[in-house]
């Protein structure tokens, strides 16, 4: 599964209203709202109800990113490439610019069908695309990045990541002579990247070896959300190094990436959404298979208002509970989100023989 | 103890199940035997002494069918095994059932242990599982309790609350229906010092011991030391990573893996024998027992150490595969529909129309 795989299947169901609550999620009790804090954080300078999507700096480079990006993997699967271009079209238009990608989301179609939606757009797009080598050596990346630019009809990224780093033996594996990371730094010498870095949703010790390898990552990709923040947390573990480091931090998963935290009750779509963009993160990725969905989006980033400190310790407090076995991030616990490319680099049975 | 009639082969790889292969295997167990399985102590508990090869309940539950489980059991116990492995939840029962029907007329000579599947919930639950347990197995005791598949990081918090499992293991322990008590898992180290930092008494801890854990989230670099400080039996398992797969993949033979966790510091290695075949070579095995000389173990660690790296051999660590369904369900995670406990409780549900979990009030 990628990165944000059926994140969009809840929030498509809770558009519709479609919400099975739990017994015990009854009874949670609201949060109380914390009033008068809430303009406390300030966006830069954009943020107010119905107005503009935030833009924010990405990490050190001086480039800027919409506060919400769009999830390449739903891009595929979309009906048709119209509907394709058309959530691509909207979003430019509403003012998202940054865009998800990866070499393996369905087979390439994702890149694909990203690449004709951009065509005539695509100096207005903060374009990235992701590489799968898991493990394998330099000369595959540079072969799947060359791929990739043809299928996105560019001569250029402004960010190439290191797709699912999740397998603890992958920090070794990526800088190792020859390894993927040589791949980045010659990549942007070339001129076909301007920023590198890499994303995985397993194990913040993982992030934490492959951050302390020292190497000029200017982002880092990680599941954000209230859950996480006390279970095998990113949020507390990497987010604070990446700060400090000024490596871009980029949100994912604000939904649990399969949804049941919102089809069980526990956080609803919006405050899950509200949550991850309230960090201090460059951008939050969501996956947007429909206009429907985009629109969704588009009501919580739109005029975005951080939530304060009081409510998201409120959220955080509130689903604790659900958070410390991991059932709401099964990318943490299960083989579930775990991509086929990966597995078989690693020598694990296929998701058909290993659902999770 | 069978008569001895002529030395096993040794290091015969056990998953080359080539007709020949299988024929040398029976032609050559059916009746010899090197000498008895050694007996160990059972942790601080020295005046109790078990098999240093125990018998693994849920493969017993894969057997052909029920008079060959029997005679699994049968055999084993002829061979020297005393250590028997349970769980109330084995096949929805039928490991139990079969494994009491294999030990009729000679519980009192083995050491019996099964587990109870509370996964967080209550210690009446516990208690009502332990009957069932006790009747499956048809005895009035046990003499291991032990909570099972302590796999998710807040079971040792469930555990240790009030009216959690652990009220049900004193009071059965105060009613003489089990002797001593454990608790088992296989997923990360960290939860297991978690229980054990409840500070609940335990005689016995279970776990995943093999050449591959030795340098992948390792128990036994950081359970089993603490174990043998302070006196608790440790129980290793999954010696062969579970279902062999290393083996069959050439990584190990079948025999080195077991060699390499039977020497390890504990009191009995648990595997699973479906089949009389798995049985008698894990018993030559057994019967032949030389620990391997540390030097020969940090080898094969260290030649394994490339393959243990990620995980893709001890899934049980890695993935949800080896958690069974009632820890799936009590913490609400995906249940494996191929799993025969699945298919048990599918069909159990779609014939009764009673709810899951059938447990009488």
């Amino acid at each position: 599964m990628p990165d944000d795989a059926q994140e969009q299947f809840t929030r498509r169901d809770f558009v519709k209203g479609v919400a099975a609550f739990t017994a015990t999620a009854v009874t949670h009790a609201r949060i109380a709202m914390a009033t008068g804090e809430n303009a406390r954080k300030q966006e830069g300078g954009a943020a107010s109800p119905g107005g503009q999507i935030p833009q924010r700096p990405l990490g050190k480079t001086g480039a800027r990113v919409s506060a919400i990006g769009v999830g390449g993997y739903h891009l595929g699967s979309t009906q048709d490439q119209q509907e394709a271009s058309e959530i691509v079209a909207r979003a430019l238009d509403a003012g998202i610019n940054f865009f998800d990608n990866a070499w393996d989301y369905h087979d390439g179609l994702s890149e694909e069908r990203l690449g004709v939606a951009l065509k005539g757009k695509r100096d207005k797009a903060f374009l990235m695309t992701k590489v799968c080598t898991h493990g394998r050596g330099k000369d595959i990346a540079m072969q799947m990045l060359e791929q990739s630019l043809r299928r996105l009809q560019t001569d250029h990224l402004d960010l190439w990541q290191i797709h699912e780093v999740i397998y603890y033996n992958d920090p070794d594996l990526i800088f190792r002579p020859g390894g993927a990371a040589e791949a980045l730094l010659e990549a942007k010498k070339q001129g076909k990247v301007r920023f590198v870095g890499f994303t995985g949703h397993k194990d913040p010790s993982i992030h934490l070896r492959m951050l302390a390898q020292d190497f000029p990552f200017d982002t880092v990709q990680m599941p954000l959300n209230p859950f996480d923040a006390t279970f095998r947390s990113f949020e507390t573990q990497v987010m604070p190094q990446a700060n400090r480091r000024g490596i871009a931090v980029l949100g994912m998963k604000s939904l649990g990436g399969s949804g049941e935290m919102i089809t069980h009750g526990a956080i609803t779509a919006p405050e899950g959404l509200r949550y991850a963009m309230s960090l201090p993160v460059a951008t939050t990725i969501s996956g947007m298979d429909s206009i429907e969905v985009l629109e969704q989006n588009l009501e919580v980033a739109r005029g975005f208002q951080p939530m304060s400190d009081v409510e998201m310790q409120a959220l955080r407090d509130r689903v604790k509970v659900f958070a410390a076995d991991g059932r709401y991030e099964l990318f943490k616990t299960t083989k579930k989100y775990d991509g086929d490319v990966g597995r078989e680099q690693h020598h694990f049975p296929t998701s058909q023989k290993l659902p999770a | 103890m069978p008569k001895r009639t002529r030395k096993p082969a040794r290091g015969r790889p056990m998953s080359k199940n080539t007709p020949a292969r299988k024929a040398a295997a029976v032609r050559q167990s059916t009746s010899s035997s090197a000498g008895p399985i050694p007996l160990r102590p059972f942790g601080k508990h020295s005046d109790v002494r078990i098999s240093a090869l125990g018998m693994g309940g849920h493969h017993l539950g894969d057997a052909k069918d029920e008079k060959t489980a029997i005679a699994l059991v049968r055999e084993a116990v002829d061979g020297g095994v005393t250590f028997f492995d349970n769980c109330w939840e084995y096949h929805r029962g039928k490991s139990e059932a079969w494994m009491g029907k294999g030990l009729k007329g000679v519980r009192d000579k083995i050491f019996l242990m099964t587990k109870v599947c509370t996964h967080g919930r209550d210690a009446s639950l516990a208690l009502q599982m332990l009957e069932q347990s006790l009747k499956r197995l048809q005895t009035d005791h046990l003499d291991l309790w032990q909570i099972h598949g302590v796999v998710f990081e807040n079971d040792p918090e469930l555990f240790i609350r009030p009216g959690g499992a652990a009220e049900a293991m004193h009071k059965a322990q105060q009613q003489g229906k089990v002797r001593f008590l454990g608790f088992t898992g296989h997923k990360d180290p960290r939860v297991h010092l978690s229980m054990l930092q409840t500070g609940f008494p335990f005689d016995a801890v279970q776990m995943p011991l093999n050449a591959f854990d030795a340098t992948f989230h390792s128990f036994q670099a950081e359970v089993l030391p603490e174990l043998n400080r302070r006196g608790i039996a440790a129980l290793g398992m999954k010696p062969m990573s579970g279902h062999g797969e290393p083996i069959q993949d050439g990584a190990v033979t079948a025999e080195e893996a077991l060699r390499y966790a039977m020497s390890l510091p504990v009191t009995t290695t648990i595997t699973g024998m479906e089949r009389p075949e798995i049985l008698r070579q894990n018993l030559r095995v057994a019967q032949n027992f030389q620990p391997m000389p540390p030097g020969e173990m940090r080898a094969l660690e260290e030649r394994v150490k490339p393959v243990a790296a990620d995980g893709h051999f001890e899934l049980y660590k890695v993935s949800l595969k080896f958690d069974n369904p009632e820890a799936r369900l009590a913490h609400n995670f995906p249940l494996d529909m191929e799993s025969p406990e699945v298919k048990e409780i599918v069909y159990a549900t779609q014939n009764t129309g009673r709810p899951y979990p059938e447990i009488p009030k």
